[in-house]
């Protein structure tokens, strides 16, 4: 489990096709070792194709990808000894029960810790004897998040891995990746869960139509978006929307409703304090907003974020 | 049952390419069969000779039915076609009813139809209506078929009538067994022993004193002996069956939750055992059961031919002057058919090599190729697991082909070195079914979308040039192709092993090179 220093994934320019349809489009994506990094974008963006390339699954058309130091096309066998992934869509073997299909993975990973996979099947409350064809969809995903979770692979590929769970059995991987990430072992999420985000990852990527738009903190992205603000003066509004940074503007004489980009944020108050604030109350944006803003068009985004 | 009707239209909507496929097949097999018997026994003559050869040769009385059917030129092709074409109608009610009423259920499509305005028991009202119809429509081509060749009329009817009544019988079993199992591979099983157990029992009867005939739905057919007796009452039978048996299906239908059967899935072990530990335990996991499968099937069918063997022999002691045509004599004769019946045996065994190796092309399609592949098993780990139970697969079905064959014309021979005898024959074929195989892998490799088309058509070539390169005239170029081309005809020919050799690296090099394509592609769509 040596946790080395730098990337443990490393992509820069990723292109990909299938046929006429572009579904990679220039994709960089940097994942620190030891890091929890949040992968997102609407539906159909490219995240489970990015993961496929990772996996020497598909072929990359362009660009460079770098996996734990090795070439995920060429060195494939190699590098599946490290990782474990859990698939978006999971689909099993229907005649195979849900304990052999996680001894299975895990054997042909390389082993695997039994005394983990039973303590994953309590926590999951999962049971191994039954056929996979009869599980649930939510147990399903539990099969493959046990089969990836008992094995101590460093670094750790997650394609949507809670769609489908229970909030309680959502907070049990939640719990489970805490404690990934403090043996020091590197976790790829893809999710379309804002909280599980937030609560789990040191950083995230997020990206639209096949390339990278936005990539750091959670922290830093808030920095990048827009807060509202509602503010009354008493002397008429004037000479607001003129200013940098400055969206929607809802103006009356004395009151004014907008968004403003967090970056200005500075520059606005500086104008509205000589006109003598009466009152003013500052939004910041929930994290969904700060999605909306990422998914969906430059120019609507803005209306959505408004409230 | 609110919208049967409605259900019943889309049914056959969804049946307008597989019903008329099936339909064809049985009334083309009846067709056939009523042109032919009506040629080579066109006198009362011919027809006393082959009663009387028949009527001792229990091998031929077990497959076909009871010899009172041979009085009479109609009675013969009941005798030599009911039971078989039997067989395929079973089955066309089986997949009819299991596809509409358990497999939609499974699919969870059924779940959509429910959620409309539509009955309880309206799908499966729908399904037996369809099933109704279909044996219906068999019913009258069948009757179009025999009465059209130039039998009488009233046996006919009776021939149509018998033949859509056992039908429905298998599609009123078919509904029963949908509901008591929860998924469509038990329900099918079952109907299929229950298929079987009729045509064993029925044979069982009619070798016998035809007690135990009286049980099979088959025999219910054959003892309205048409053409003979023309007697209608055994038709009482089957109608009853099937309206119990519909009565019941709906009764069970009541009482059980949707996509639920009666018998419950058994659980299966929490843990996985030794074996299933690598790709190929894997592959043996998922092929075990069709491999079985196929083992018994070409063993009975092999069984079938060598027990007819003798028979072959028999009639050319009591007409020498055939023997005299030939230049081997006699036992050129047993030779060459027995050659002819390895080479079909075979050719079904060669279904199974493009099964087996399209296996893993099915794997892929469902997305279960990707959980394996991410784990530390390679491309060529993954292919050689499917293609190494497709290729020691192609030898076991050889073999079980074989020695069906050879135990029972060592039976009838009284000579046990049949069986060694014939299981090498049938082996001959091993290296022509990996070639099969490897065509498979070919299209794996290369055109995957296309990969399961390439190996049927494969097949099927193979299938046409073996079974009519003489009656269609096809050019001997045109043939090469064909690996079962180059297998020496043992035991009509001398077997040597440079063929065998040259099919074996054939088979090699098209798998390596399917390979190289699997290397280079995409993996999972
Ligand atoms: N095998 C394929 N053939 C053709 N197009 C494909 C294939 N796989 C993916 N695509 C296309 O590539 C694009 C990216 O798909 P991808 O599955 O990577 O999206 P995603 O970000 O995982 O979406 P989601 O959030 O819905 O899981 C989509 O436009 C999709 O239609
Ligand atoms: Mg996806």
């Amino acid at each position: 489990m040596g946790v080395q220093n730098g990337a443990a994934i490393d992509i820069a320019g990723l292109t990909k096709s299938f046929g006429r349809a572009k579904a990679l489009d220039g994709l960089d994506l940097s994942v620190e070792s030891g890091q929890v990094h949040g992968f997102l974008g609407p539906n159909g963006s490219g995240k489970t194709t990015t993961i496929r390339i990772l996996l020497g699954l598909l072929r990359a058309d362009a660009g460079t990808v770098r996996m734990l130091g090795g070439d995920p096309w060429r060195d494939a066998v190699a590098l599946h000894h490290r990782l474990a992934y859990v698939p978006g869509d999971v689909n099993l073997w229907p005649n195979i029960t849900g304990g052999e299909v996680i001894d299975l993975l895990g054997r042909m990973r390389g082993g695997l810790d039994r005394r983990r996979r039973d303590e994953l099947l309590q926590r999951f409350d999962l049971d191994p004897r039954k056929k996979a064809r009869t599980y649930s969809k939510g147990n399903r995903q539990k099969v493959a998040l046990v089969a990836a979770l008992a094995s101590d692979a460093e670094l750790l590929l997650l394609d949507e891995p809670t769609s489908g769970l229970d909030p309680l059995m959502e907070a049990q991987f939640q719990q489970c990746i805490h404690q990934i990430k403090q043996e020091g072992r590197t976790v790829l999420l893809s999710s379309h869960i804002l909280a599980e985000v937030e609560a789990l990852c040191d950083r995230v990527s997020i990206i639209r139509l096949g390339r990278t738009v936005e990539s750091g903190t959670l922290g830093e992205l808030r920095h990048l978006t827009r807060t509202s603000i509602a503010v009354e003066t008493v002397q008429p509004l004037t000479g607001i929307d003129a200013l940098p940074g400055v969206h929607d503007l809802v103006l009356e004489d004395h009151s004014a409703r907008f968004d403003v980009d967090t970056a200005e944020l500075d520059a606005v108050v500086r104008r509205l304090a000589p006109l003598g604030v009466r009152s003013l109350t500052s939004t910041p944006p929930t994290l969904e907003e700060m999605f909306l803003r990422h998914y969906g068009e430059e120019e609507t985004s803005g209306a959505e974020a408004t409230s | 049952m609110t919208g049967t009707g409605m259900l019943l239209r889309f049914m056959l909507r969804r049946e307008r390419f597989a019903l008329p496929c099936w339909l064809l097949g049985v009334t083309l097999l009846v067709l056939i069969q009523s042109t032919q018997s009506q040629r080579l026994y066109d006198s009362a003559e011919d027809l006393a000779k082959l009663r009387q050869s028949i009527g001792g040769n229990t091998a031929v009385i077990a497959m076909s039915g009871p010899t009172r059917l041979l009085n009479t030129i109609g009675g013969e092709v009941v005798f030599e076609i009911f039971a078989f074409t039997c067989i395929v109608l079973a089955l066309m009610n089986m997949f009819l009813v299991g596809r509409h009423t358990r497999a939609d259920e499974e699919s969870g499509r059924a779940e959509l139809v429910r959620s409309a305005r539509v009955g309880r028991r309206a799908t499966l009202a729908a399904a037996l209506a369809l099933a109704g119809l279909a044996n219906l429509a068999a019913g009258l081509l069948a009757f179009a078929a025999v009465a059209g060749t130039g039998l009488p009329i009233a046996g006919s009817a009776l021939f149509g009538a018998a033949f859509a009544a056992v039908g429905m019988t298998f599609a009123a079993m078919t509904a029963v067994a949908v509901q008591v199992f929860e998924n469509t591979r038990p329900a099918y099983g079952a109907v299929a022993l229950a298929l079987g157990a009729a045509y064993v029992l029925r044979a069982a009867g009619d070798v016998g004193n035809g007690t135990l005939s009286w049980l099979s739905p088959i025999g219910w057919g054959q003892r309205t002996f048409p053409y003979v007796d023309d007697r209608w009452w055994p038709l009482a039978i089957p109608v009853a069956v099937t309206a119990v048996l519909g009565a019941a299906a709906m009764a069970l239908l009541e009482r059980r939750d949707f996509a639920t059967g009666l018998v419950r899935p058994r659980p299966g072990p929490a843990t996985a055992s030794a074996m299933l530990g690598s790709p190929l335990g894997l592959a043996w996991r998922l092929q075990r059961a069709s491999l079985g499968g196929w083992a018994a099937g070409l063993f009975l069918l092999g069984a079938a031919y060598g027990s007819i063997g003798d028979s072959i022999e028999q009639y050319v002691a009591d007409n020498p002057e055939v023997a005299e045509f030939l230049p081997g004599g006699a036992a050129d004769i047993v030779n060459s058919y027995l050659a002819l019946t390895a080479m079909t045996l075979a050719l079904t065994a060669a279904a199974y090599a493009a099964v087996a190796a399209l296996r893993a092309r099915g794997e892929e399609t469902a997305g279960r190729t990707e959980p394996v592949l991410a784990t530390a098993t390679s491309r060529a780990g993954w292919l050689a697991s499917h293609l190494t139970v497709a290729a020691i697969g192609s030898a076991l079905v050889l073999t079980a082909a074989g020695l069906g064959e050879g135990l029972a014309y060592g039976l009838t021979v009284s000579d046990a070195g049949q069986i060694p005898r014939l299981i090498g024959v049938a082996l001959g074929y091993l290296p022509a079914l990996w070639v099969v195989t490897a065509v498979a892998v070919l299209g794996i490799g290369w055109v995957p979308r296309a990969a399961a088309g390439l190996a049927w058509t494969a097949f099927g070539y193979c299938a046409v040039v073996a079974l009519f390169a003489d009656s269609f005239d096809i050019p001997g170029w045109a043939q090469r192709g064909s690996p079962f081309a180059h297998t020496p005809r043992a035991p009509l020919d001398p077997v040597s092993p440079a063929p065998l050799l040259v099919l074996g690296a054939v088979a090699v090099a098209l798998a390596v090179g399917g390979y190289a394509g699997l290397r280079r592609r995409d993996v999972g769509y």
